[in-house]
């Protein structure tokens, strides 16, 4: 029986006789209705290419980021080039004579800083207080107030932008970003310091806030990179407190503007010294030699076996000569 | 036994395949371990970025063709399930092509029915497309290949293998058995060539194969390395290649090419995986390897590969099997995902193999599997636990090899060996004169 398939089918169908006419007639109609699918697919593509937005967010808010401030004068994160900048750059965006003195009492301290986890994927909890003198917050635009939280991470481990932004896990921020070096896969001999910065909405906590302040807790998912090789065989990693700030959204003389609060310089130098350390496996040089030496051996042995078993065991005309 | 037909067993599978998927998605919303491979969240995010008119390479640690992302963007506006969907509907046809494979030679139907299963019901296999993993697609067009090749089919075979090429390299491999393959005493112009069916009794078809194979190497003079199937091969499947790549790097540049081709050929990566390499390639890290180093590194693979392709390119489906298995071995970086390469050829191998399952092919399987659990339990303790065990996790690797290297030529020294095709009839008339 004479049967019409089209163009593709007879392009990608060329053994009609190992099967029946039937099943060659239903699986050529099977074969269009995939190849009329695909077509629709990309008919839809292109119409995307018009009209959505991007489905991956890139934050594109000029001001919104301390840290994209930082890397926009700096190339790189260095604890003395960041030091720099809080101290100078940020000091001319601070709340000034809002409402009558700058102070108003504003204090960020980390109650708790701890490492929870094993291995070479680890969380950083970190526990954050925010104090503000009672008198003053009735003055504060609580609502439009967000907690800026900077945690610097040291050379030896990362944060991974995607599992930060996975909306189930991290619905209590705002917004969370990761800036410097975030190549997951570079041993950190070979990468660069990276930092994440988060916003916490700080409104709910300000206006229903105790005598002794309000407490944010943050759990960071942190991983570790291949470290530099070590005679011990591991590598001390130690990750230090974060930086904490405090944005506002204040009515300026003729828009919004935001400012920002910080607290006293030396209350922050109290609480400084409270770093955790992580204890992270490293290759060990004197293993060098020998690992190498073995390893081609091992990898030579193998070779000569299946050149032996390919030309005398198997079947073929060289094993029977 | 119950027998069972292909219809109803590609049913199950499908059944099988789709709960698996809706499982995964409430194991992600649910369960801190996440069902869904890492992969899948980069191909969707790539996905993402081309529907959106961008570069799927702004997404870091894609390395993928762009095809892969076009086939990805309806996960945008349907389902984010699209893809796995569409790797498990791969993943059965390559159940359905291993039948159609043997169907081809004359396989009964028991032994296609137990191929078809070893595919299908494979756990290894049938996580790796509902966890959305690609590695199917790459399978159903070797499959593919394979069938057009066995029914003389060179432009599409060489359609296919271009196409396959540029969407994952490794298939190069195949390269020369396929030249090799398309003997000009089987693929003559205007006639289909003639393939050798399976036969119970396999020492008589050893010995009419190699007979035949004798009379045939006799006829290929040096004239006839340059015929007009190989040429054709060669020219359709390195045209459709180059045009992939140039159309794609005429649209991203040459982040396309670092990222989809030149890492893949170039890649060293020193964390912890299952090749031997791996801890030479960590402790020399921080110097540059000489040529020498790279050249060492490099010799066995080349050596295993050209003797496996010489002695087995005439059956060619064992060949593809052989080399896949020797490749994977024998390559700087080994993830679990490469091994699928080889799982959809090991049914096609199968009937014409002497090993038996009790007890030769269940030792085989075990010690395979052992030395796989070997290596992942000091992986654990090194990755989970924070141990530094370096060392064991490297000789465990070494053992992995042993593993491999010790089934592949049992594999060998129990299979028939046989070229695919046999001649037609009215040339043996010419050869008696």
């Amino acid at each position: 029986m004479r049967f019409s398939c089209n163009f593709s089918s007879t392009l990608f169908l060329p053994f009609s006789y190992s099967m029946s006419t039937l099943q060659y007639n239903r699986l050529c109609f099977h074969l269009k209705l995939a190849i009329l699918w695909m077509l629709f697919s990309g008919a839809v593509f292109c119409i995307h290419v018009f009209a959505s937005t991007t489905e991956v967010e890139t934050n594109s808010d000029a001001g919104k980021f301390i840290m994209k401030s930082y890397f926009e004068n700096y190339e790189s994160l260095h604890d003395s080039s960041f030091e720099d900048f809080m101290a100078h750059q940020l000091s001319s965006s601070l709340c000034q004579g809002i409402p009558d003195n700058w102070n108003v009492g504003v204090r960020l301290s980390v109650r708790e800083l701890s490492l929870v986890g094993e291995g070479s994927h680890r969380h950083l909890s970190s526990s954050i207080r925010l104090q503000i003198a009672a008198a003053s917050i009735p003055k504060l635009p609580a609502h439009l107030c967000e907690v800026i939280v900077i945690q610097r991470l040291p050379l030896g481990v990362f944060a991974d932008p995607f599992e930060l932004q996975n909306p189930h896990k991290h619905k209590a921020f705002r917004d969370i970003a990761v800036f410097g070096d975030t190549n997951l896969e570079l041993p950190s001999f070979q990468s660069n310091r990276s930092a994440v910065e988060f916003h916490i909405d700080a409104g709910f906590n300000i206006l229903f806030m105790q005598n002794n302040g309000t407490e944010f807790n943050l759990l960071l998912p942190l991983h570790a990179r291949y470290q530099p090789l070590d005679e011990s065989g591991y590598s001390v990693v130690e990750i230090g407190e974060p930086d904490m700030l405090m944005r506002c959204s204040v009515e300026g003389k003729q828009h919004k503007q935001s400012c920002l609060f910080m607290s006293p310089p030396n209350e922050k130098a109290k609480s400084t010294s409270a770093t955790v350390a992580w204890k992270i496996p490293a290759g060990m040089k004197a293993h060098a030699g020998f690992v190498s030496v073995i390893t081609f051996v091992t990898a030579l042995l193998s070779t000569l076996s299946i050149v032996y078993a390919s030309m005398f065991l198997s079947g073929t005309k060289v094993s029977k000569t | 036994m119950i027998s069972l037909k292909p219809r109803s067993i590609l049913l199950i599978s499908a059944i099988f395949r789709v709960g698996l998927i809706l499982f995964g998605e409430w194991q992600d919303t649910h369960v801190e371990v996440r069902y869904t491979d890492v992969d899948y969240l980069v191909f969707s995010d790539a996905a993402s970025l081309m529907a959106s008119g961008q570069s799927p390479y702004k997404r870091t640690t894609y390395r993928y063709s762009p095809l892969l992302a076009f086939l990805l963007i309806p996960n945008s506006f349907t389902s984010r399930c699209w893809g796995k969907f569409l790797f498990s509907a791969s993943d059965l046809f390559v159940g359905l092509f291993i039948r159609i494979i043997l169907k081809q030679r004359k396989v009964p139907d028991d032994l296609c029915t137990y191929s078809m299963l070893i595919w299908l019901f494979n756990p290894f296999t049938f996580t790796i497309g509902t966890r959305g993993n690609c590695e199917p697609i790459v399978c159903a067009m070797i499959l593919w290949i394979i069938i057009c090749l066995n029914n003389g089919n060179v432009v599409q075979a060489a359609f296919w293998y271009g196409l396959i090429v540029h969407f994952r390299i490794y298939p190069i491999i195949y390269a020369l058995p396929i030249i090799i393959f398309l003997d000009p005493c089987f693929f003559r112009s205007g006639t289909k060539p003639l393939l050798s069916d399976w036969t119970s009794d396999q020492g008589k078809a050893r010995q009419i194969n190699s007979e035949l194979t004798d009379k045939c190497v006799v006829s290929d003079a040096l004239k006839s390395t340059f015929t007009r199937s190989r040429i054709l091969f060669g020219l359709i499947s390195g045209t459709v290649f180059l045009l992939c790549t140039g159309f794609f790097f005429r649209l991203y540049g040459w982040e396309f090419l670092h990222e989809a081709l030149l890492y893949h050929l170039t890649r060293t990566d020193p964390r912890h995986n299952f090749s031997i390499y791996f801890y030479h390639i960590y402790l020399n890290y921080e110097r540059e390897l000489s040529v020498l180093e790279k050249l060492i590194s490099f010799l066995p693979q080349f050596i295993v590969q050209l003797v496996l392709i010489l002695c087995f390119a005439k059956d060619l489906v064992f060949c593809f099997f052989v080399q896949t298995v020797a490749f994977v071995a024998f390559n700087k970086v080994i993830t679990a995902q490469y091994f699928v390469w080889f799982f959809c050829l090991l049914p096609l191998i199968l009937p014409w193999s002497n090993m038996k399952l009790k007890w030769k092919g269940l030792c085989c399987i075990l010690l395979w599997m052992g030395a796989q659990t070997h290596w992942l339990l000091w992986g654990y303790l090194l990755e989970f636990k924070g141990k530094n065990v370096f060392l064991q996790l490297w000789m465990a690797s070494l053992l992995f090899l042993a593993a491999n290297t010790f089934i592949l030529i049992v594999l060998i020294r129990h299979h028939n060996y046989g070229p695919v095709f046999r001649q037609h009839t009215d040339l043996k008339t010419t050869k008696t004169t």
